[in-house]
């Protein structure tokens, strides 16, 4: 499995963001699997979600767990890598190598903390396609992912059309909804809600956010999963208990569940990195360098795509991805769609799910085999 | 329902489609025909499918296809984005056949829409003589089972294209692969076509 790399680009030329800053120098940390070809016509970039990272296939080094997407990328699985070049990089604003607001500033030798510039989806596909300048790869044969990385998928596919030869948006929208910006300001609001976020500046007090970035992970973690899952796995079943103890104690399992997400989360997560990626996230609006028209956003877009949604997903629904969907479909594009039946919610797409491997699997071989 | 004979049917609908054409198939099934217009046509084809395991195989072949419903997808199209759309064996079976030969013959400069003809004599003999629903090769669920709707004869879809003022403009007979130019109702075509294959448009 892959080693993980950390490479510094624009060394020469600062990288410009939408807030008005730039970063230079900056790191991205990432891994590969499988080999480049000689055509280099292989390559698939995969785009990780908000708390993603690029440990998509290999162990996390933190937690010790298989990779988020181990399922869908390995040899014979449906991301094949005997077959392709798989790249997954951290975004930047993320925590896990890649320069975002717990690495150091070089202009002061200090953590960013929240002096890092507020970035946007853009800027993290900007510093992507560095990467893949750097990887001497001029068309990535596929990029997808799902949630924000399926954002991420949209916007290559609006920016860098000709790169792009196809691609895989999964469980994802064009722009945040008023529901998923108000998520996120709960969970931003939890951290800086926390005497010991200290105003970002945390890195070098004994005092974390722990307990902020733990009630963000939690109530995002409700938005994951979808009514008819939790209560099929938790109900209102009790903890370690018989009956009621009458105290706030956790004694619901679903308590105990959500407390556990949070607790683990803590451990492998930034506090910081939580608001910039939230934040970009919010931002994020495919259609708004291009005067608010989705159209005029995929004009030049000439790529193989094919959209997922499940049936149960409340946070980005099939209605959100069924709108992709119909922008392609407006311009005539080479668009499949899918949506697959599951109740596991919108944490679907990092799952098993059977029908969603063999479509993915299905049109990225047979698109291959057409290149 | 896969009541299409590839040999004949596909051949038929090839000749009303050029070369390097851009084709939408309406209830596409596993991609095949698409795969065919595709192969000996150079098409630039797209697929809608509303059963799922027919789409997952469409993607399997590299064909585009919107898992969906000609009831309520067609709308996401613009006019006249597709130079031809295909409807085969897919109209009886839609909830509003109406507004589905709107929306295709709206969203294409023309349409191929062929379907089972209950005119025929065989299914007015059945139904004369056993007093039962009829069952044939072209018509191959028991009534109690059947996903179709709205069946109709040729003499119906020709009323139907009238009220819509849509264009037939040429028709098709499969037992013999020919196809002709429309020139009205015929007497032998409502009763000898087990199927109705014809071309139409609407500007």
């Amino acid at each position: 499995m892959s080693e993980n790399k950390i490479v510094t680009l624009a060394e020469d030329e600062p990288l410009n963001l939408d807030g008005g800053g730039s970063l230079s120098k900056f790191k991205t940390a990432y891994t590969t699997y499988g080999k480049l070809n000689d055509k280099k016509n292989n390559s698939i970039l995969v785009c990780h979600a908000l708390t993603g990272d690029q440990y998509v296939a290999s162990d996390h080094p933190i937690t010790k767990k298989n990779g988020w997407w181990s399922m869908v990328v390995g040899p014979d699985k449906p991301i094949d890598t005997n077959k392709f070049f798989v790249i997954c990089p951290n975004v930047i604003g993320g925590c896990m190598g890649s320069t975002g607001p717990k690495e150091i500033n070089p202009e002061n030798g200090k953590e960013f903390a929240t002096d890092f510039p507020v970035i946007t989806i853009a800027d993290m596909v900007r510093a992507q396609k560095l990467l893949i300048d750097y990887l001497g790869i001029e068309k990535i044969f596929c990029v997808t992912g799902g949630s924000m990385g399926g954002m991420l998928v949209l916007e290559w596919l609006s920016k860098f059309p000709e790169m792009v030869h196809s691609a895989v948006p999964i469980a994802t929208a064009t722009n945040h909804s008023a529901q998923n910006i108000a998520l996120n300001e709960l969970a931003r609001q939890s951290i800086m809600a926390d005497p010991n976020w200290q105003s970002g500046n945390y890195y070098h007090s004994d005092k974390k956010p722990m307990k902020g970035l733990s009630v963000a992970r939690m109530a995002a973690h409700i938005s994951y999963l979808s009514k008819e899952a939790l209560q099929s796995k938790f109900g209102r079943n009790l903890q370690d208990k018989n009956s009621l103890d009458y105290s706030f104690d956790a004694d619901f399992q679903i308590e105990s569940y959500l407390r556990h997400q949070g607790f683990t989360f803590v451990d492998r997560f930034d506090a910081n990195s939580y608001l910039y990626i939230t934040r970009a996230m919010d931002y994020f609006d495919v259609s708004s360098a291009n005067n608010g028209s989705l159209i005029e956003a995929f004009k030049k877009t000439q790529s193989k795509i094919l959209c997922v949604s499940f049936t149960s997903d409340w946070l980005y629904p099939t209605s959100e991805n069924k709108k992709i969907v119909k922008v392609f479909n407006s311009l005539g594009l080479n668009v499949s769609f899918i949506e697959i039946e599951t109740e596991n919610g919108h944490d679907s797409f990092l799952l098993d799910e059977p029908k969603f491997f063999e479509a993915l699997k299905g049109f990225i071989n047979s698109t291959f085999e057409n290149l | 329902m896969s009541l299409i004979n590839e040999n004949k049917d596909f051949g038929v609908i090839a000749k009303l489609i050029p070369n390097n054409a851009s084709v939408i198939d309406v209830g596409c099934n596993d991609g095949s025909l698409l795969e065919y217009l595709r192969e000996y046509k150079n098409i630039d084809g797209r697929g809608m499918e509303i059963d799922q395991k027919k789409v997952q195989l469409c993607l399997a072949k590299g064909i585009s296809v919107i898992e969906g419903d000609a009831d309520t997808d067609l709308y996401d199209y613009p006019d006249k984005l597709f130079d031809y759309s295909i409807l085969t064996y897919t109209l009886q079976a839609t909830k509003s056949p109406k507004t589905v030969m709107q929306q295709l013959v709206r969203i294409s400069k023309k349409a191929i829409i062929s379907f089972p003809n209950f005119g025929h004599w065989k299914i007015g003999a059945s139904l004369l003589l056993n007093r039962k629903m009829p069952v044939s090769e072209k018509l191959s669920y028991s009534w109690h089972e059947t996903p179709n709707l709205h069946f109709c004869t040729i003499n119906d879809f020709i009323d139907l294209c009238e009220e819509l003022e849509i264009k037939i403009e040429k028709k098709g007979d499969l037992s013999n692969k020919k196809l002709s130019n429309f020139s009205g109702k015929n007497f032998l075509d409502s009763y000898f076509n087990e199927v109705g294959l014809f071309l139409v448009s609407k500007d």
